[in-house]
């Protein structure tokens, strides 16, 4: 508004009687609202803010100071905590169980991570060729996969996979005749285990990629992929030049959720545990923190845990925002 | 104008959560609403229903409202339950967890009420369980042995006859499912770790014995190794179960024909007995054909099985301690405990034991509380079964693992956790 408001006399500075005494006006209309603008803002978000310190800090805070204290379930009822400032820390970086879970974590948040994002781009990609039906079907297909719990999820897949009763055995020993997936245990082993909670995580996070990128896609110029292709560029290559450079806020952001998403992934590895397989080899960062301090009652150690995960968490997104940040100067 | 429409938006959601924080506290006494933690589907309706009618017709206006939980990850919900501002009232808890809580205190102390609760007349072991340096906070509710139940057909078309030792149960569950392909001889699910305890209780070991302050794991002692290639073996011979399922639900490999026998709590026979149209569907046709028998000694007569059950407390931050306690007094009235005998649970009172009643189970009951045992008696203990240790124990040793190996870096974990 403002930008026309002075444009317009600038444009016709020739006709004499019609120079009003607008040209003033904006100016400390625009200085005023400048003024007020300089604190609205704040006061508009310190509401929330308020809301946020009180819901989010607080629990934060306690959590920091939790994890220096020797802290167990006496201490929860009321039993004052004694302070050992770093020992919890010092015993959880030297923990080879810790280890384990944290090598485990990083490998099985980056399989997810990727094959999400390949997933989630290659449904976005067919959505755009979709007839308006198949993509309207196709959309209210993924709707309900990603409107459905977690929990929920992991024990519907649960049955499916049952040992003795589930479906995906039923069908490899009757149908394909495999019948050494007779009472197959899909669980018991950590890397089958894995693939099914993968499997799981991927159903439940390739509808929010795929609505993401859908949504971005159809604001790549036409005109530029039409321009490409009459150039003779493959559909590999228009992705890679155009569709991808034009798409990268969007594919930045959602990575970095998957990755967030992926790396504290508490629910279908929880649930899973208990339809089978060993607890101690398939434990996540976040499965291993509420073992550690709510079933176990070391809210110590589970405390000092979820502080180095905390940090973990937000290098890992900080480098790669940089990195790629970095990348978009070039 | 919808610049202040947002900021009075912040400030009706500030205001609305601190009126949570402040609302719930300081209700009055009558109109009380009192709310009742119990586990699993072990009490039957009748006792809920009785509970429920007898409170309200003794405070009226006040209400009683029963919350069912599930037995998976209880102390991990009592622990963040019961130290909230939103806690129940009287909760039931495992016997072998309730001193992970009575030594924080998280309950009342009920010591002044013995009396007036039953007493000497409470069953001793659990009136233990439910105290901690010479306080009593959690009564005794019920005790439940583990059984045997058998399809009578299948071990008769065998030619087996009920097992009177340890190991002849084990050879006639290896012969059922020899003679059965497919179909177990004793169901056995690997992560249903209280029903090895009797091998390795039979055979002269111990989970772990109190070694001064300390705490001695012992299955890796020979004794226990010895029990624990006993279970290999059924696991692997007789069980067809999955090597990593839970124990929940075993009716169901019954009632469709693919389990032949297994061992479960005594409340399992109304599981199996139950209507084929309930929630849970049974198959009560097959009441006739349902067998029970105590699980039999290594020397013959009945195992020193686990002495499961539970107890019951008062959270120590109920808003409404004094109803609370009426209702506990309610929940060990001889009305209410007899309900638990007449549905196969040992009752908390001695005095009623004859209410489990005189046929095959009761008998089977019977005979197993005589000679039923408990875990390690450490507050800790609780830690050592929500860590889950004896359930990946068992999955490694139902997968064939080596029994020697397994138990030494179980006794390291275990012992871990007790002396942390």
């Amino acid at each position: 508004m403002t930008t026309v408001d002075t444009a317009g006399p600038d444009l016709a500075p020739g006709a004499g009687e019609g120079r009003r005494p607008t040209p003033p006006r904006p100016t400390r209309a625009s200085r005023s609202r400048s003024r007020r603008g300089g604190l609205t803002p704040y006061a508009l978000l310190t509401p929330a803010l308020i809301v946020l310190a009180l819901i989010v800090g607080w629990p934060l805070v306690q959590l920091v100071v939790t994890s220096f204290q020797e802290f167990g379930r006496a201490q929860v009822f009321g039993a004052p905590p004694a302070w050992v400032w770093f020992e919890n820390y010092a015993d959880v970086l030297t923990d080879p169980v810790f280890h384990g879970v944290l090598l485990r974590s990083l490998a099985f948040a980056a399989a997810c991570v990727v094959t999400t994002m390949l997933f989630g781009t290659l449904v976005a990609l067919m959505m755009t060729r979709l007839t308006k039906f198949f993509r309207i079907l196709l959309s209210i297909g993924m709707l309900l996969a990603w409107a459905m719990p977690a929990l929920t999820a992991t024990v519907v897949w649960g049955w499916m996979f049952d040992t003795a009763y589930g479906v995906v055995n039923h069908v490899l020993v009757n149908w394909f005749g495999l019948a050494e997936y007779f009472q197959h245990s899909w669980l018991i082993d950590p890397l089958s285990f894995f693939v099914v909670a993968g499997l799981i995580i991927v159903w439940g996070a390739v509808p929010f990629v795929a609505f993401t990128l859908y949504a971005g896609l159809t604001q790549v110029p036409d005109e530029v992929l039409e321009a490409a292709q009459l150039d003779g560029a493959g559909g590999v290559a228009r992705f890679r030049l155009i569709v991808f450079p034009y798409l990268k806020p969007i594919f930045l952001i959602v990575t970095i959720l998957q990755i967030i998403w992926d790396l504290r992934v508490f629910t279908q590895i929880f649930a899973l545990q208990d339809i089978g397989g060993i607890r101690a080899l398939t434990s996540t960062l976040g499965v291993y923190i509420y073992q550690t301090s709510i079933a176990g009652g070391d809210f110590g150690h589970g405390g000092a845990t979820a502080v180095i995960t905390a940090i973990l968490l937000m290098s890992i997104s900080v480098f790669y925002i940089r990195h790629l940040a970095k990348e978009e100067e070039l | 104008m919808r610049k202040l429409g947002i900021v009075a938006l912040g400030a009706a959601a500030a205001l609305t959560l601190a009126g949570c924080a402040s609302g719930g506290e300081a209700a009055p006494e009558e109109g009380a609403e009192i709310r009742v933690w119990l586990v699993g589907i072990d009490t039957p309706d009748a006792a809920r229903e009785y509970l429920v009618e007898t409170f309200e017709e003794e405070h009226p206006g006040s209400t009683l409202v029963i919350e069912e939980q599930s037995w998976d990850g209880l102390v991990d919900r009592l622990t963040t339950s019961l130290s909230g501002s939103d806690s129940p009232d009287v909760v039931e808890v495992g016997n072998t967890q309730a001193s992970a809580f009575t030594s924080a205190g998280a309950f009342l102390d009920l010591t002044e009420f013995y009396d007036e609760l039953g007493g000497d007349d409470l069953l001793p072991g659990f009136v233990e369980a439910g105290s901690y340096d010479d306080r009593f906070y959690a009564a005794p509710l019920y005790s439940g042995s583990r059984l045997v139940f058998y399809k009578k057909d299948a071990l008769a078309a065998a030619g087996l006859s009920v097992p009177t030792t340890l190991d002849e149960y084990i050879a006639n569950g290896e012969a059922l499912a020899a003679a059965n392909p497919g179909k177990s001889g004793i169901w056995w699910p690997g992560q249903d770790w209280y029903n090895a305890l009797p091998y390795i209780w039979e055979n002269g070991g111990e989970v772990a014995v109190p070694d001064g302050e300390e705490w001695d794991a012992q299955l890796s002692g020979p004794e226990s190794v010895a029990g624990l290639e006993q279970v290999q073996q059924v696991m692997t011979n007789a069980s067809r179960a999955p090597k990593d399922a839970n124990e929940t639900s075993p009716e169901v490999g019954f009632c469709d024909g693919t389990t032949l026998q297994l061992s479960a709590p005594s409340w399992v026979k109304w599981s199996i007995l139950a209507p084929a149209d309930a929630e849970a569907p049974g198959c009560p046709d097959q009441e006739e054909n349902l067998g029970v028998y105590a699980l039999p000694g290594i020397d013959g007569g009945a195992a020193q099985v686990f002495a499961g059950g539970s107890n019951i407390g008062v959270s120590a931050k109920s808003t409404h301690p004094e109803l609370a306690v009426d209702a506990l007094k309610i929940i060990l009235s001889d009305g209410f405990q007899t309900i638990y005998g007449e549905n196969g649970l040992v009752p908390a009172k001695l005095s009623l034991a004859d209410t489990v009643g005189t046929d095959e189970v009761a008998q089977a009951i019977a005979a197993a509380a005589g000679n039923a045992k408990l875990t390690p008696a450490s507050p800790k203990w609780a830690d050592v079964e929500a860590a889950g240790i004896l359930q990946d124990l068992f999955v490694k040793v139902a997968q064939g693992g080596d029994v020697q190996a397994l138990a030494e870096a179980a006794d390291e974990e275990i012992e871990a956790i007790l002396n942390r």
